[in-house]
């Protein structure tokens, strides 16, 4: 076999050189090709190549881990196609982080054929960590970046602890600690304390926002102690805990600049309720300085600069301009104490404020919250339903069908069906739309609302066989209930 | 507009289309016929290997096929509405499929065909019924028929033995002058020899070589060395062959052309074998010559020596995508005719019963899938592409990033990227891949995932 293998290079060469290869073939071979020789040879060459040596790899090889199965069954076969199609539309892309949430709302994971979650995928439901993290070994691999290298299967650990840490992959502690953080803060706490300051910047970050949740003054320590982290977004962020709890060391003269720039007033003869109030300013150069302020100032520290209390601030819903009001807001959510928020939640919405300005609010909310309040701002938001979609983050639905027909969205929904029943229905923007507004629809309603809706849409004269309904008939279809 | 006989007349393009309709009208041809609501569909079992895919909307007559014809509607759509208004309970009720769903979904509604204006023509449905033709009894013609097809037949083998020599020489030149100059002008040199195997009557033979460009560029650069070998060999190979048995059906097609789907069904020597059917995938290649080769992979799950087949068609570029016939796993009862060969493969289906839910299990296979694959390589030597079942195993990466299949023995195969993330990541239970001499071309697999199914073309 050797000294085949080794005619064969010969004639390879010759070939490679120009030539023939009659006089480098096996002494076997020479007397059958007569005649023909290198289309012989090359046929034979070619024939003993194929089936007498077997490729092999240039350097060892083993398997990677295996995918781990997730907490949650996998989609249903019959409806993988719908996801599938749903995926590759056009819209599809757009849609893909709110689809996967949706799916594991209803208590569901998507098949890995389908769909994998890439390595830096954070916003990935928390059931995907287990996927994260084997899609991030395989890109560790690639890159032979060593980093959580130590990492590993961490089957046999049920709970993180500060001296486990390390055998934890990243997504999967990230979870892990936002799960802990509702069931034992202080304890979540205790890990986030002891580890933050070996993790990179990007990873502090995500830690501080674990601690966001049941923020105490039990936390106060630990946050003063980030004032020094050499990361902006993470000093930013420890202060703006901070200010929730009451504790801050801003500027007073920002605050007082501020002040100036504002109004407290009153709203209503009887009972009067205070509220701020946020006029337009003389010229731009001030307006900017002002929404820089609201960055950079605290809500208990303005209002203790207009004299008054952040409760009291938010008695009525803010007055001004549409900008001054969401820079307002967006310092309520990043400064204001839990009751200061939820007070101003309540006004906003009982003072009929225009919803989008509630966005801002939106990542202080509860899951709880976030589904209570949803109805009411389908009903009131715009035909694009893009608060709606914010506010509902991850509880996807959840929402009945009777707020939306009461919506503009329902509203452009019915234009659109006017003009795709017309006669001669062209691929105009309108078509296109149809099908975002179906999609944003389907994301928010129950599966009772999605199944109620595609039996209008087909009275409608929609086919119920239109691609445009598939999200609407995965969430019909989605039935199973969420296992918490 | 609603579907009744005058208005498939009126919407005809003309009484052509109607009598070829005509010839569709057999059951036979349509395993697969079904309704849901105004929407009827179904498939059209034509000349192709493939059987074409026909959608129709009974309330403003709009239709869809999958063949090339640029009629519309085509036979095969004025065919399955013309069973319809015959006979509406021969549909049977059933889920929309994806592919109807597509077409509703990307069509204008209106844009149903107006009645057709064909001047002068009258175009009638009764007149389309196929007559019994009058066969002319004259065998002095038939005589003169059959001489100068005779001498027409001996023309065209002195021509294509003729052509194999010359491509002989061809092969015998490339070696002389070098192979890296060879693959630096593969694309030229190729078209001109293909050139001339078409004067030469070597249809088949030609498209081989067209093509042999592509399939050296679709190699790493350091394999192209070895794969002109390879290519050149089995070449060679072929071409003796031929000249060895030039009557032989399988060197026939590799050299001059196919036989018709109806050559084929009469010809008593084409093996046929009824089974359970798993398609595997579908693999599409645009080729130079402008034509689009639609390969369907079919696997028979019951046991036995023959274990693979491939339905091939081919279609005009320019008729845009088409859409398969069947969806991958699909599994199905049928009967295949397959074209003559050593090792037969390629097949086309003679009967077909509905899809069903039949779990039958993949065919158990050896460990050691080199053996099939040598097998294969010593009964049919100038074959390009050989399928082979795979046992239970693994996909691993080199460093590299190069894929490999290897068993639990430890048997490695390359394998053909890029594959899905989860290939890596799933434990792999038996998988079917079609092996090129480099590297094997994955078309499914059984996993701990369950089926997982490549995007196999190129």
């Amino acid at each position: 076999m050797q000294e085949l293998e080794a005619a064969l290079a010969r004639m390879r060469s010759a070939w490679m050189a120009g030539g023939s290869a009659l006089d480098h073939c096996p002494d076997a071979w020479r007397q059958p090709v007569a005649g023909h020789a290198e289309a012989a040879l090359v046929a034979l060459a070619g024939h003993a190549s194929s089936v007498l040596f077997r490729h092999t790899p240039a350097s060892p090889i083993e398997p990677r881990p295996l995918l781990p199965a997730l907490a949650l069954p996998i989609l249903p076969d019959e409806l993988r196609p719908l996801f599938r199609r749903i995926l590759a539309a056009k819209g599809g892309p757009s849609i893909e982080q709110h689809l996967i949430a949706l799916i594991a709302c209803r208590g569901f994971a998507v098949h890995p054929s389908d769909w994998l979650p890439s390595p830096q995928d954070d916003g990935a439901p928390d059931i995907y960590a287990p996927w994260i993290d084997w899609a991030r070994a395989e890109s560790r691999a690639k890159s032979d970046d060593k980093s959580d290298a130590k990492a590993g299967d961490q089957a046999d650990e049920a709970t993180l602890t500060v001296e486990n840490y390390e055998g934890w992959s990243w997504a999967s502690r990230r979870v892990a600690l936002a799960n802990l953080r509702i069931k034992d803060p202080a304890a979540a706490l205790a890990i986030i304390a002891a580890k933050a300051a070996h993790e990179p910047a990007e990873r502090r970050l995500r830690l501080l926002e674990i601690l966001e949740t049941r923020l105490s003054e039990a936390d106060a320590a630990f946050l003063e102690g980030l004032a020094q982290d050499r990361s902006d977004r993470v000093r930013a962020i420890a202060q703006a805990c901070l200010a929730r709890l009451g504790r801050t060391a801003e500027n007073s003269s920002e605050a007082t600049e501020l002040a100036a720039m504002v109004e407290v007033g009153k709203l209503g003869l009887f009972r009067s309720r205070t509220r701020l109030v946020v006029k337009a300013l003389k010229n731009s150069a001030q307006e900017l300085r002002r929404q820089q302020l609201f960055k950079l100032v605290g809500a208990a520290t303005l209002a203790r600069a207009l004299g008054t209390s952040e409760l009291r601030l938010v008695e009525a819903a803010p007055d001004g301009t549409s900008d001054s009001i969401d820079s307002f807001i967006q310092m309520m959510a990043r400064t204001g104490s839990d009751s200061a928020l939820r007070a101003l939640l309540q006004v906003m919405l009982a003072d009929a404020a225009p919803v989008r300005h509630l966005r801002a609010l939106a990542p202080r909310l509860s899951a709880n919250e976030r589904r209570t309040l949803l109805p009411e701002i389908i009903a009131r938001d715009t035909a694009e339903l893009d608060t709606a979609l914010l506010v509902a983050g991850r509880e996807l639905g959840t929402a009945p069908l009777a707020p939306l027909l009461a919506s503009a969205a329902y509203t452009e929904l019915s234009g659109l069906l006017d003009a795709f029943r017309g006669e001669d229905f062209r691929q105009t923007p309108k078509h296109n739309s149809l099908g975002g507004a179906l999609n944003r629809i389907a994301l928010l309603l129950d599966a009772t609302g999605a199944a109620d809706l595609i039996t209008r849409l087909g009275q409608c004269g929609l086919s119920p066989a239109d691609p445009r309904l598939d999200l609407l008939r995965l969430n019909a279809a989605l039935t199973r209930e969420k296992t918490p | 507009m609603s579907l009744t006989r005058s208005a498939i007349e009126a919407m005809a393009p003309d009484q052509a289309a109607l009598t070829a309709a005509a010839s569709l009208l057999k059951p036979a041809k349509w395993p697969v016929r079904a309704r849901a609501g105004g929407l009827i569909w179904g498939e059209c079992q034509g000349s192709g290997a493939n059987p074409y895919r026909v959608a129709a909307d009974t309330e403003d007559i709009g239709s869809k096929c999958t063949c090339p014809s640029r009629k519309f509607p085509c036979k095969h759509a004025i065919a399955l509405m013309w069973l319809f208004v015959e006979d509406g309970t021969a549909f049977q009720p059933s889920d929309i499929p994806a592919w109807v769903g597509d077409w509703i979904g990307r069509r204008r509604k209106g844009a149903a065909p107006q009645a057709a204006v064909s001047a002068g023509e009258a175009k009638s449905l009764s007149l389309a019924q196929p007559a019994v033709a009058d066969k002319a009894a004259d065998p002095k013609a038939e005589a003169r028929r059959q001489a100068a097809a005779q001498k027409r037949a001996q023309d065209t083998g002195r021509a294509v033995r003729a052509g194999t020599e010359d491509l002989d020489g061809w092969i015998a030149d490339q070696l002389r002058t070098g192979l890296p100059g060879f693959l630096a002008a593969a694309g030229e040199r190729c078209r001109r020899i293909a050139a001339r195997l078409v004067d030469a009557k070597a249809g088949s033979l030609a498209s081989r070589v067209d093509e042999m460009p592509s399939r050296l560029l679709a190699l790493r650069p350091e394999e192209r060395i070895d794969g002109a070998i390879a290519e050149l060999g089995k070449l060679a190979l072929l071409t003796r062959a031929f000249r060895a048995a030039p009557d032989d059906p399988d060197l026939r097609r590799e050299v001059v052309g196919s036989e018709t789907r109806e050559e084929l069904l009469a010809d008593p020597r084409a093996p046929r074998l009824a089974s359970l059917w798993e398609v595997l995938g579908e693999r599409v290649l645009t080729r130079r010559d402008g034509l689009v080769s639609q390969a369907t992979w079919l696997m028979n799950l019951t046991p036995g020596p023959q274990r693979f087949a491939v339905l091939l068609d081919f279609f005009p570029a320019s008729a845009g995508r088409r859409s398969g016939a069947f969806v991958a796993g699909e599994r199905f009862p049928a009967e295949l005719v397959f074209y003559p060969a050593p090792a037969p493969l390629r097949a086309v289906i003679a009967r077909r019963d509905a899809s069903c839910e039949a779990r039958d299990p993949w065919p158990e296979t050896a460990a050691d899938p080199y053996a099939d694959l040598g097998e294969q390589a010593l009964a049919v030597p100038w074959r390009i592409e050989m399928p082979v079942l795979l046992p239970e195993g693994r996909i691993c990466a080199e460093a590299s990033g190069a894929a490999w299949w290897r068993s639990s023995d430890g048997a490695l195969v390359p394998v053909r990227q890029p594959l899905p993330a989860i290939a890596l990541g799933a434990q792999i239970e038996g998988a079917v891949g079609i092996w090129d001499g480099t590297r094997l071309a994955l078309l499914a697999a059984q996993t701990n995932w369950g089926r997982l199914g490549f995007d196999a073309g190129t």
